[in-house]
């Protein structure tokens, strides 16, 4: 552009001066269109949160996926299935009543529905089995994946019928179904993205009840009560679960393993505040919570420390630890069964 | 000025060509696309809006006429379920109800005015709180529902119509309060069995003294019910105060005292009440069974008020209000408000106020700042739909 500035003092040939022109012109154009992209890409940096990319993943990354709306289950007895298996998702207590021994649903943990990244969600855990477990050291389907639900996070030993269902049970088809649904169209040979919980480094500082304590004040006893008893609307419906205690899950559930906690408090909670917390609060709150009486473990058959060593000597847990002079796993009395159920 | 050089007497003056440097046809080019972007992205959000005004007119035209599936997924399933199940130790099932196989007069009462107190159904009790939705729905709207729920739980009676509702309306229009519990249900229907007993709750000791101050005021000030209205009832832009849980109300009045919540006329007026004052205030208005007199009116979409209350919107990091402020509005004790047949103009107000003002450690300020103000307009409005909190038991619940 700088020979632009110097006056042309001899006429040159009209050829040469149309040629410049349409060279400066070209230079115009293109300067002009350079710098409204520019500004368009600043713009959209500042105002939109970056979108997820489209664009195909090398082999190996996480994929992302998103499940099909609610809007969209089928109708017919397919779509019977789904919606009975998202109705025991939800009412959990109500629909599969016979197997629950708490005041706890599937989606307390598996947030809207089974259908938050981040949170377990079941599209993810749809397919992603049957899967090799550490927990019982054999392959387990999807119904033996559901059964520990019941049996740890349900607490299927206070429920009416003392255990989870039993193999076949209509109750694992219909969820089985819903998670199926949910899952329309997911990879199956790939990691996806949010699946299962967040896997958060332990912190330099490690986790501390007493620290949770205070983290646990500030920030979940509004929701869940101070005494981490949860919370009921006017008509004793639970709207905030219960933490622990004996309308908990009880000790053998993935909850009460501190890292699982702190991994859904991390980008979970508080609710509406995912990712708010530090991954020192996170560590901290889930000590307190996890460091709490709630129902015994249902494979213990020896002591406490028997138990601990044969199931939890792996574990970030506070089972069979003591604390404030309490031995940690002992149990709670099962919760007064209300009489209406 | 001293003699000028000869050549400049024949001076003529020119403009040396100098061509207009490039950055300038840039800058030019970018701003005349941008305008163009503007321009286009305008006109499309017009053609949207446009669409989605139409689409929403039709929509609310559809529901006034909706048929009683629609109206029961609505307002009836967050509680009793899709499948009529209900929750096991909270809310009572419709399918094999006896309620709901006898005569119609009883659900349609029952929908009228509520039931609060203790209820035996099949043989398990609920202390059951329903809200009351004759000042929500209209005599045609009540008759579609009653008859879907009889249609789907109970006998193949015949479909009711709007002016078989319109009598039983009037029969019972001078019914203040919900019905109570099932010892009143089984008068209406012999074949609910026995009933447990529904021991009315003697009045407060301090209600007389909230009563004049409500009315009255004290010491000089305001009385309550000169902008909350004689029942609690509130006008837009004036909150509802009947049923809100008396925690949050009391700790409300110690805010505005402390101007922890800025609002001058409330400041004043909560700067006069002694605690005991504000507890008694707290405990006369939670207990109030006021009918709705909220009506959407800030023009929000319905529809997407409805998404945003039962569901939220996972994409944009909004959790659903009902998870919450409980399954149909009704509060929780001690924190959470009762949102449901909330005056719109306030309750968008007061969503807008948190997300200016709010304390990052309140739970609701980062989700009032991810509502925008389209959104804000649209909850307000279908909060306005929903029936009132079934009143009188919104304080903090006793232990099971």
């Amino acid at each position: 552009m700088d020979e632009s500035r110097d006056p042309a003092s001899s006429e040159p040939p009209r050829d040469h001066d149309r040629a410049r022109t349409t060279r400066r012109g070209l230079y115009a154009l293109g300067g002009g269109v350079t710098l409204f992209v520019f500004a368009v890409l600043i713009r959209d940096e500042f105002h939109h949160a970056p979108t997820p990319d489209a664009a195909v993943s090398a082999p190996g990354t996480p994929v992302s996926f998103t499940p099909p709306p609610m809007s969209k289950i089928p109708g017919g007895p397919e779509g019977d299935a789904i919606r009975h298996g998202l109705a025991i998702f939800e009412n959990t207590g109500t629909q599969a009543s016979q197997f629950v021994g708490n005041g706890l649903a599937c989606r307390n943990c598996h947030l809207d529905g089974g259908r938050k990244a981040n949170s377990a969600p079941m599209w993810a855990a749809w397919v992603s089995y049957p899967q090799y477990r550490s927990k019982n050291g054999k392959i387990n389907t999807m119904e033996d994946r559901l059964k520990g639900c019941f049996s740890y996070s349900m607490n299927a030993q206070d429920s009416p019928s003392g255990g989870p269902p039993k193999p076949g049970d209509p109750v694992y088809a219909d969820l089985q179904t819903y998670f199926h649904w949910l899952a329309k169209g997911a990879p199956t040979d790939t990691k996806l993205k949010g699946a299962g919980f967040v896997k958060l480094k332990l912190t330099a500082l490690g986790y501390d009840r007493s620290r949770g304590q205070a983290v646990y004040a500030q920030h979940c006893a509004a929701c869940h009560g101070a005494d981490g008893q949860g919370r009921t609307d006017l008509n004793g419906r639970v709207v905030f679960p219960a933490l622990w205690g004996p309308k908990s899950y009880n000790w053998g559930a993935g909850m009460a393993v501190v890292n699982n906690a702190a991994g859904f408090i991390k980008a979970n909670m508080p609710l509406g505040a995912g990712n708010s917390l530090s991954d020192q609060q996170s560590w901290d709150a889930a000590a307190w919570i996890d460091s709490q009486e709630r129902p015994k473990d249902p494979r213990q058959k020896g002591t406490v420390e028997e138990n601990a060593k044969a199931f939890h000597a792996k574990e970030k847990t506070f089972y069979g630890k003591m604390v404030d002079g309490h031995l940690l796993g002992t149990g709670t009395a099962p919760p007064t069964r209300i009489a209406s159920r | 000025m001293t003699a000028p050089p000869p050549e400049d007497e024949r001076f003529e003056p020119y403009e040396p060509r100098r061509r207009i440097p490039l950055p300038v046809y840039w800058i030019a080019i970018a701003l005349v696309l941008w305008g163009a972007m503007t321009l286009l992205q305008d006109s499309a959000a017009h053609r949207r809006s446009d669409t989605a005004r139409i689409a929403q007119a039709r929509q609310t035209l559809a529901q006034q006429d909706a048929p009683g599936a629609l109206l029961f997924a609505e307002r009836c399933s967050t509680c009793h379920q899709g499948d009529g199940g209900g929750i096991a130790g909270a809310v009572p099932p419709l399918s094999g109800s006896p309620v709901v196989a006898a005569d119609p007069h009883a659900i349609v009462q029952i929908l009228l005015h509520g039931i609060t107190g203790p209820i035996a159904i099949e043989g398990k009790t609920y202390d059951g709180h329903m809200p009351a939705f004759a000042s929500v729905l209209d005599d045609a709207q009540l008759a579609r529902l009653a008859s879907y729920v009889r249609r789907t739980w109970g006998s193949r009676g015949p479909t009711l119509d709007a002016a078989f509702v319109a009598r039983e309306r009037a029969a019972t229009a001078n019914r203040a309060g919900p019905w109570q519990g099932g010892a009143d249900v089984a008068q209406m229907v012999p074949a609910m069995g026995a009933q447990p007993s529904n021991p009315i709750a003697p009045p407060a000791p301090d209600q007389a003294l909230a009563m004049r101050i409500a009315f009255n005021g004290v010491r000089g000030g305001w009385s309550c019910a000169s902008c909350h209205g004689m029942a609690g009832e509130g006008r837009d832009g004036v909150p509802r105060l009947a049923g809100l849980p008396a925690d949050y109300i009391a700790a409300q009045l110690t805010n505005f005292a402390s101007g922890a919540r800025a609002n001058d006329s409330m400041y004043t007026v909560s700067r006069q009440l002694a605690p005991a004052e504000r507890a008694a205030l707290a405990h006369y208005y939670a207990g109030l069974a006021t009918p709705s007199n909220a009506r959407p009116s800030l023009g929000g979409d319905i529809g997407r008020g409805a998404t945003l209350a039962l569901l939220g919107d996972d994409r944009a990091q909004i959790p659903s209000c009902f998870s919450c402020h409980g399954s149909s509005g009704f509060g929780v004790a001690p924190s959470f408000p009762a949102i449901a047949a909330q005056h719109p103009g306030y309750a968008a107000g007061r969503v807008a106020a948190i997300a200016a003002l709010g304390k990052n450690a309140n739970l609701m300020t980062p989700i009032a700042k991810r509502l925008n103000d389209a959104d804000r307009r649209a909850v307000a409005d279908y909060l306005a739909t929903l029936p009132p909190t079934p009143a009188g038991v919104a304080t903090a619940r006793k232990e099971r």
